[in-house]
């Protein structure tokens, strides 16, 4: 890529922070950060040791054991919707259901990705609640999209019935897993079961869609287990008995393989993934070599301010994310409020979109400056025309958000932003290339629709504990609600004191409620983000994401650098 | 682990089948012929199917009585024991077919080792030493006739698709080469049509040590020590060397379940690869009295999938084991079988002391040996701390040792355990012809 030069971006951490800013700044973030992680540990405990000790005295290995025995050793675990369900209960004894009873991660098997789709027999002896499908089909999606190996890891007893108006009928109903199963076969991509346990009704497609099956001495599939069968005790039908290896492994053939127990079967379907064709992420490297960024990531966790109003460096950001911290910028001159460039993840080019928060020059009147995290016209365009050009490449995009919205206004209305908007949603709903979003913090209003929030259908949206997502701030929609009370600059025009009170008592109510709902744990409870990750984590979640996009080879078109619509762009924004 | 296995065999080795199931708590199918109604072995098992006639292409032959009977009485897996199915590719693949664990090698791995030439050259790539010939099918005489100058005369024409001498020529000088060669290419056309040959020096003397090993479905494979047969029936001495090519080779192919590598062992101490057995040995209890490991149970936990249950490292060699065939034969009638209806039985106890003694055996008293099958009516294996001890412990329990009505190779035992050679250890593959202690046949 000789004419696109990727050039050093960011500055060391001691010159571009002080070491007083910093250290405040990281033990707020911190704080954040540890209560992300007893989060996440409550997810993974399931139920509790109890649960635990039970999956284990029947010689099973608990759910998160199985994950952590399928991957290549010393690799990572990265987990989506851990927080799917959190806070909530169901059925009259107020049940939790810690991930919604099934973990969805991605590992690394035989050194390629796979998409790994095991219940949690920890929870409910892995059963299906409310959202547990949803769960399931968006791990299966990711799956299609990005044509990455799924295994299926089944060790679940049906649907949790209290709940079963929840999980049964919908579009999205537990029916939809089978429909992805399918598609995922339709499509080519290759699905490997594991039968680990019990497998009833329903949840018996699932396996059997896929290409191979796997069956353990002690796991069964069944339309309906042995309780639902007339005349079983009598007859001593069990469920292992009408369902178990010897009959689906050499009688019905609906299962392939019978192995001992967990470890036999995980080593099997190691083995099934080191059969499939290798990742193409060395090919598309074109020679170079993946390469951690010369800033050191772990800083991100440092570089956020405690105030949610005040403005950081998004470069110093970027730096961190990107090979060697090097950075092509696209068209730097041209809306300056938004960041738009190519860089290499892992050594593969990526493009990023992302947010200058700093103030910067209006493009027209003359000394005036402008705030940044907001949406203005050439900014919008110039995001639009990066968007296509990466399409066009088949480059992926990385959007990191902490967009407060659209520019509003006569001048915004004059400029035709409806228009230039209606530009950018439509680049990115047509995109085909993998996408991947970041609501770093705020993810305001059209801001967050024009930036590839979750309804434009990025393969992944994940949040950090600072995000705030919502239609507005607090205090925006407060002042929306409340607008006949207030004056031009929005003070409180009231006949008395006690009037003027009540009123300050209902936007402060107004703005609680929406900080509540900006809560990324809220919103991860019901899906609206896949994950929340530590800002120091994100260089390995970006990483990840580029490498799956790249790991099939033909799947989608990549071209090399030389014949780039950014080669010749270059050339003519400069 | 499998519920119900269905021993596709009979004699001794279906009753040794039968007793590591029922170890291993696993219902056991006995499948039998007409001849062998009332079989001593078969009330061993949990279920009884009759396959047809005496003649076995009807019955132990019969692979769709065979799978027929496995279907009808739910059995999931097959153990083929030795001779009869236990190395047919076709009868492995229909197992597979039909849903049916064979309990043995993968179909490719019996094809692989049948064919003696793919064989040859798929342990040859494996850094195994093979006999000094050819590694490819000769394309004519002329090309035999120049190879066999560079290994030396005396040399073997061989069958690629051989067995059992057919299409087996020695030649020892060039002048018998070119008849040979035409008469070899026929006989192994009419006998498999396939007339490819292949060429080996011919190795005079020499012993016969065989390897056995086991290997899992998970790659892992480990050896059990080896077996020395030189003398036509049995005995054994363990030797320290780690035969390592013998496992990788095995490793190489993807090699499953038990199997046995056979050598032979030249003037100089080298080995060199002959063949591999891809089943159950006759002999296969010596190994399993030297290391205490069971074959035939290690054998159905990998065709369930199950990891090997044992480590090389955790293999320890001990003592030395004696194994004596016991056949319904006159070995003083050139080996002429001697069916006919077993009056008394009586077999030798462990005399404990360190010793063992155990007996695989297919008779009783008061059944008649059908005249139709193999004439193997048991084995008689003896361990002990070492093999003078093993010899003493053979003898006495030989004599102890009684089948009643029947004609057997007791008498020759005695007199090859009495043999001042085979005691000192001096012997080879001729042993027997060249003692003169049986009217040995050759062919």
């Amino acid at each position: 890529m000789a004419k696109l030069t990727l050039e050093p971006i960011g500055t060391p951490r001691e010159r571009a922070l002080d070491e007083t800013t910093y250290r405040a700044q990281r033990t707020h973030l911190e704080g954040l950060n540890a209560a992300l992680r007893a989060k996440r540990d409550e997810v993974r405990a399931g139920w509790g040791p109890e649960y635990r000790a039970r999956v284990e005295k029947k010689g099973k290995l608990s759910t998160w054991d199985r994950i952590e025995r399928l991957k290549d050793a010393g690799s990572p675990v990265l987990s989506v919707g851990t927080l799917v369900n959190y806070g909530r209960v169901f059925g009259e004894e107020r049940k939790s259901s810690p991930g919604a009873g099934v973990v969805t991660a991605f590992v690394r098997v035989e050194d390629r990705w796979v998409v790994a789709i095991a219940n949690d027999n920890t929870v409910a002896s892995g059963s299906w609640w409310p959202q547990t499908p949803e769960k399931i089909q968006r791990a299966q999606e990711i799956a299609l999209r990005l044509r990455l190996p799924v295994v299926y890891l089944v060790d679940c007893s049906g649907l949790f019935l209290p709940e079963q108006a929840h999980t049964f009928p919908g579009r999205e109903g537990a029916g939809a897993i089978f429909r992805m199963n399918a598609l995922l076969s339709d499509a080519g991509v290759p699905q490997i079961a594991g039968v680990h346990g019990d497998c009833i009704a329903g949840g018996g497609y699932m396996p059997i869609i896929s290409d191979v099956v796997y069956m353990t001495e002690q796991a069964y599939m069944v339309i309906a287990g042995a309780a639902l069968v007339k005349g079983a005790k009598s007859s001593k039908i069990t469920s292992l008995s009408i369902g178990g290896p010897d009959v689906h492994v050499h009688l019905s053939r609906c299962a392939d393989h019978r192995v001992p127990d967990d470890d036999a079967l995980l080593t099997s379907v190691r083995r099934e993934v080191a059969k499939l064709p290798g990742s193409a992420c060395a090919y598309y490297r074109y020679g170079a070599q993946a390469a951690p960024p010369r800033h050191a990531p772990e800083e991100l966790d440092g570089l956020f301010p405690v105030d949610h109003r005040h403005a950081y460096d998004m470069r110093e950001v970027l730096a961190r994310l990107t090979d060697h911290s090097l950075f092509h910028e696209f068209a730097p001159a041209t809306g300056p409020e938004m960041i738009c460039g190519l860089a290499r993840v892992s050594g593969l080019y990526a493009g990023f979109v992302a947010n200058n928060l700093a103030l910067t020059d209006h493009p027209v009147h003359g000394g005036v400056k402008r705030p940044g995290g907001i949406l203005y016209r050439d900014g919008i365009a110039k995001v639009a025309q990066f968007s296509r050009a990466c399409n066009d490449d088949g480059i992926p995009i990385v959007w990191l958000q902490d967009i407060a919205g659209f520019d509003i206004g006569p001048e915004a209305e004059k400029e035709g932003l409806l228009g230039y908007g209606s530009s950018l949603i439509y680049a990115n709903s047509t995109n085909t290339v993998p996408m991947f979003t970041v609501l770093l913090r705020k993810a305001s209003g059209a801001g967050y629709y024009a930036m590839a929030g979750l309804p434009y259908a990025p393969i992944l949206q994940l949040a950090t504990p600072l995000t705030r997502l919502a239609v507005m701030e607090g205090r925006t929609l407060a002042i929306g609600a409340f607008n006949s009370k207030l004056d031009d600059d929005f003070k409180i025009v009231a006949a008395s004191e006690r009037e003027a009170a009540e009123i300050a008592k209902g936007m402060e109510a107004v703005e609680a409620r929406i900080a509540r709902d900006m809560d990324p744990v809220l919103a991860a409870s019901q899906r609206d983000v896949d994950e929340i990750v530590t800002p120091g984590e994100l260089r390995l979640w970006v990483c990840s994401a580029i490498e799956m996009a790249y790991q099939a080879i033909g799947a989608r078109r990549v071209k090399n650098p030389r014949i780039f619509s950014f080669h010749d762009l270059d050339r003519l924004i400069r | 682990m499998f519920k119900r296995v269905l021993v596709a065999n009979r004699g001794e080795i279906a009753a040794r089948v039968i007793r590591a199931c029922r170890e291993l708590s696993i219902e056991t199918v006995a499948v039998y012929s007409e001849a062998d109604r009332d079989a001593p072995w078969l009330s061993g098992a949990t279920a009884t199917v009759c396959l047809g006639p005496a003649k076995a292409s009807l019955s132990y032959l019969d692979q769709d009585a065979v799978l027929q009977a496995a279907d009808q009485t739910e059995a999931r897996a097959i153990h083929p024991g030795y001779g009869f199915l236990s190395e047919n590719a076709v009868f492995a693949a229909r197992c597979a077919q039909q849903g049916i664990a064979f309990i043995g090698p993968t179909p490719a791995s019996i094809r692989l080792m049948g064919d003696k030439l793919e064989a040859k050259r798929t342990m040859a790539a494996a850094g195994v030493p093979t006999i000094p010939g050819s590694l490819g099918a000769l394309r004519s005489a002329d090309e035999a006739a120049a190879l066999a100058e560079r290994v030396g005369y005396p040399v073997l024409l061989k069958a690629a698709a051989g067995g059992g001498g057919k299409g087996m020529r020695r030649c020892d000088d060039a002048r018998a080469l070119p008849r040979a060669f035409s008469e070899a290419a026929l006989e192994a056309h009419h006998a498999f049509g396939d007339p490819r040959l292949y060429l080996e020096k011919f190795l005079e003397g020499g012993r016969h040590i065989e390897f056995q090993v086991l290997a899992d479905t998970y790659g892992r494979a480990v050896h059990l020590g080896e077996r020395d047969c030189s003398v036509q029936r049995h005995h054994q001495k363990l030797v320290e060397e780690s035969p390592s090519p013998a496992i990788g080779a095995a490793a190489s192919f993807g090699y499953v379940s038990a199997g046995t590598l056979e050598f032979l062992r030249d003037a100089s101490g080298g080995l060199v690869f002959m063949e591999m057995n891809t089943r159950l040995q006759v002999e296969h209890p010596v190994t399993e009295l030297c290391t205490g490991i069971d074959l035939v149970r290690e054998q159905i936990g990998i065709a369930a999938n199950r990891p090997l249950s044992m480590t090389q490292d955790g293999i320890r060699f001990s003592g030395h084991a004696i194994e004596l065939r016991i056949n319904a034969e006159d070995p003083d009638a050139g080996f002429a079988p001697d069916p006919g209806l077993v009056t008394a039985v009586s077999i030798p106890a462990s005399p404990g002391g360190g010793v063992t003694v155990r007996w695989d055996g297919g008779v009783a008293a008061g059944w008649r040996v059908p005249p139709h099958y193999d004439s193997l009516v048991g084995k008689l294996i003896v361990h002990a701390a070492d093999r003078p001890a093993a010899i003493a412990a053979a003898r006495e329990a030989l004599s102890a040792l009684r089948l009643d009505g029947i004609k057997t190779t007791i008498p020759l035992h005695h007199r090859i355990l009495d043999d001042p050679d085979f005691v000192a250890g001096t012997y080879d593959v001729s042993f027997l012809e060249r003692k003169a202690l049986a009217a040995v046949p050759r062919g």
